[in-house]
């Protein structure tokens, strides 16, 4: 029995299925990491997160990482190292400069372009206001008139 | 066998050119015999699809290996669920799909309304055909999935075929990719009767009211494909996400929001007579956005895990999307006269109003997920230089409209329609608002530091507390009157009505899944070496590797990893991953996992270590993931509510547009 479960490790070591290393995953590899993204074409993750052990982008790039942090670079000069090997699509996401920006502006302009419209089509839509009549009517009985009308309106649902 | 099935499709093409061509002329020319004509070329087309979808399954099942599909995306080892679910596992068999979906679609609403809706059907009719036809027309010419292999003008085999992916052998991963397809397709049919209401200017809302259920069915299809995308990636692909923002993924997404949306909008149509434009713009939006889904998919516009072969279809679906939408949009502003509101906002402070938030939020998620995918290509093109878009983009910009979202569908239920005054609001939202504030307080007490998860379980227990409220009134009102008990009086308030109160079920189901969402800010994760016997930790988890095994099944290889489970000293589990080596050469991994309402305890057996002595075991906490799988069935237990007709008929006082005359303001007629 013992030699067979041995035989199974053998298998799985000849076969090289996934020869992977985990110590490549530590915290500070992965604080960096989570800036980059990883390009292996397979998955939208970043070097920090890639589940791939042995991703042919991410593994090397942390193996990078660790050596420059052993080398006391600074998280911004990593990332800078690797924007200059790869283009800025080695960040995540997109740089908030030039052309760049607009991904990350123009989702909020256009809600705000939105809300423009949304108060345009309330001008536009809503009755004019009526106007206002004295009934004498003292302010409680008034209170239980529009309480009554409400519970007619939700009837309408 | 390959000709008979390649000239099948060749025939349904012609023949949706035919119905095309017979209901627009039979239109015109008051030629009744033409439109009956072009409806029966529905039913062939149908019956044709059918048959070559019919031939390439069997080809599938008796492994004709000289079809080039076949051998690309099956072989003989592979079980005979998986060689049937190899149709629409390449790009060619799933636009045969997809196109014989949409052929059983346009045959169903052609047969529903036989008898209906005499003067839109033959635009129907063309609008449905003319989409097949593109389709069709994909399958017939450049990817035709009867293609055989051959050297020179000589028909060649091949003794085994390539196998499919082995991340596609997986039971969500069957039933994936027809539901969606028939949540996609299925927009077809409400484009089409809401095209036919343009072009012959029905008077009335007569196009919503009869596509109001397969509206319905098709966003429960598009909910069910993409939850069980959602479950396929949890469970095959190793490292617990559900959702990564893949443009395929994103795809989907895309045309889902702008149907819910539309589903929203809708009933301000039929209420009030409002948001015709709109609802035109959304239906519109919702068609185009699945066919630009599929066209990503498929062309390797955009770079994706998921996408098919690059192949040269991406000019074909320009052009189709191109003349598509000018068309639509020349429509609408044509016949915008038609389309003028019946009716006036009478308050900002109205359920109307929550409407268009609910609705500019929407399309403020949609526009941003849509932007996010595009950009990589916008920017390239633009700069020169790529860039990449991932998932924190995705995130850092959704999670505040999502937020938003969920806020009003606690606030939507509250308002009253045409106005609310400020009293009766403060009087709805103090106790619901109470709740959410304490929710935040015990939460932040508790330790919990990430602001969007404090505020998505506040905001959830907002909306709940609403919805609850909603239910409690009206059940106890009919409780007091017929001296029903609680229960039994919900039901019958439900039954009463059915779209409102299945409504405000699907709207818990969408907080179940934001409270598992959520879950993701407090996810555990460990990559361990570990031999033998061996232990490691993972929050209140102590792990032990238990044994190593292989063996052999003649369709794959496989090794498993039995790992005990431990909770403070105490064996609770033993979970078993599983790394697989399949005769084609790829390998999968089978993640084993302790599901628990309250937490997910997730291993992925990630391979061995260099020297190879060790495995590497990848586990995973996912707290409150099971919520999300508990939201769909909610979901779909609401939707179905939804599609029961109400005991209790409504009536809504409201004008209509009859007509228009030549320069002057619509006609409108008061009911």
């Amino acid at each position: 029995m013992r030699s067979h479960k041995w035989a199974g490790v053998l298998i799985l070591s000849a076969l090289a299925m996934a020869q992977v290393s985990s110590e490549l995953i530590t915290p500070e590899i992965r604080r960096v990491g989570s800036r980059l993204a990883c390009l292996c074409k397979s998955c939208k993750n970043s070097v920090g997160d890639c589940a791939m052990l042995a991703c042919h982008y991410s593994k090397p790039a942390r193996e990078k990482i660790r050596d420059m942090e052993a080398a006391g670079v600074s998280d911004d000069a990593i990332v800078a190292s690797f924007v200059k090997e790869q283009g800025r699509q080695a960040l995540v996401v997109p740089p908030n400069d030039g052309f760049y920006a607009l991904a990350w502006w123009l989702p909020p302009v256009m809600v705000g372009f939105g809300l423009a419209l949304i108060y345009w089509f309330i001008l536009r839509m809503r009755k004019p206001g009526s106007a206002v009549v004295r009934t004498g009517v003292d302010a409680a009985t008034l209170e239980r008139y529009k309480d009554s009308i409400e519970k007619d309106l939700a009837k309408l649902d | 066998m390959e000709n008979v099935g390649a000239l099948s499709l060749i025939l349904a093409f012609c023949l949706s050119i035919y119905s095309v061509l017979a209901s627009l002329v039979g239109k015109w020319k008051r030629r009744a015999f033409l439109v009956l004509s072009a409806e029966r070329a529905v039913y062939a087309v149908w019956a044709l699809t059918t048959f070559a979808s019919g031939l390439l399954v069997y080809a599938l099942q008796t492994d004709d290996f000289r079809l080039s599909y076949v051998a690309g995306h099956s072989s003989i080892s592979m079980p005979r669920i998986y060689k049937l679910t190899a149709w629409w596992g390449g790009q060619e068999g799933s636009l045969l799909l997809w196109t014989w979906i949409l052929a059983c679609y346009a045959a169903v609403a052609v047969f529903l309304n036989r008898k209906k809706f005499r003067d839109m059907m033959p635009y129907v009719t063309a609008t449905m055909m003319i989409v097949t036809a593109f389709f069709l027309c994909l399958i017939s010419f450049p990817l035709s999935p009867f293609e055989v292999l051959a050297v020179g003008k000589e028909v060649i085999t091949v003794p085994d075929g390539r196998g499919l992916n082995p991340l596609l052998q997986y039971w969500t991963m069957a039933i994936h990719p027809p539901t969606l397809y028939l949540g996609y397709v299925g927009f077809v049919v409400p484009f089409a009767f809401a095209m036919a209401s343009l072009i012959t200017r029905a008077p009335g809302d007569a196009w919503i009211h009869t596509t109001r259920r397969w509206t319905l069915v098709t966003w429960l299809f598009q909910s069910t494909g993409i939850l069980l995308g959602a479950g396929w990636a949890y469970a095959v692909l190793g490292w617990g996400g559900y959702w990564g923002w893949d443009p395929v993924e994103n795809a989907s997404l895309l045309p889902w929001i702008t149907a819910t949306a539309f589903l929203h909008s809708v009933m301000m149509q039929e209420k009030k007579g409002m948001m015709k434009v709109w609802n035109m713009v959304l239906v519109s939006s919702t068609f185009f956005l699945c066919i630009l889904g599929t066209a990503l998919t498929r062309s390797g516009i955009v770079q994706s895990v998921h996408a098919f072969a690059q192949s040269p279809i991406s000019r074909y679906f320009t052009v189709f999307l191109a003349i598509g939408i000018a068309t639509v949009v020349y429509l609408i502003l044509d016949r915008l006269p038609y389309l003028k509101s019946e009716s006036q906002l009478e308050s900002v402070l109205s359920r109307e109003s929550s409407f268009l938030f609910n609705n500019l939020m929407l399309l403020a998620s949609c526009f941003s997920i849509l932007w996010g995918t595009l950009f990589p290509v916008i920017s390239e093109a633009v700069t020169g230089e790529k860039i990449s878009v991932d998932g924190p983009y995705f995130n850092r910009v959704n999670i505040p409209i999502g937020l938003f979202l969920l806020f009003l569908t606690g606030v939507g239920p509250l308002v009253a329609w045409r106005r609310s005054s400020f009293e009766s609001l403060k009087r709805a939202f103090a106790w619901p608002t109470i709740g959410a504030l304490v929710t935040a307080a015990i939460l932040v007490a508790m330790g919990v530091r990430s602001i969007y998860a404090t505020m998505s379980f506040a905001l959830s227990t907002f909306v709940v507390w609403t919805i609850v409220t909603e239910f409690w009134k009206g059940a106890s009102a009919i409780a007091s009157k017929s001296g029903q008990n609680i229960l039994r009086a919900m039901v019958e308030l439900t039954h009463r009505n059915t779209r409102r109160y299945g409504g405000y079920i699907v709207h818990i189901a969408i907080v179940i899944m934001f409270i598992g969402f959520t879950g993701s800010a407090f996810n555990l994760d460990a990559t361990k070496e570990v031999g033998m016997n061996d232990t490691f930790k993972l929050g209140r988890y102590e792990l032990k590797v238990k044994d190593l095994a292989s063996g052999n099944n003649g369709h794959y290889k496989w090794w498993h990893s039995p790992v005990e489970v431990y909770q403070n000293g105490k064996l609770i589990d033993t979970l078993t991953p599983e790394q697989r080596q399949y005769t084609t050469g790829d390998t999968a991994s089978v993640v084993s996992i302790r599901r628990r309402l309250h937490e997910d305890l997730y291993l992925n057996f990630a391979g061995m270590t260099t020297g190879g002595e060790k495995a590497v075991i990848q586990a995973y906490v996912f707290p409150l993931v099971s919520w999300i799988w508990i939201g769909y069935w909610a979901l779909l237990f609401g939707t179905l509510i939804c599609l029961v007709p109400s005991k209790v008929k409504y009536q809504f006082a409201k004008t209509q547009v009859m007509g228009v005359v030549s320069g002057k303001e619509p006609v409108v007629a008061k009911s």
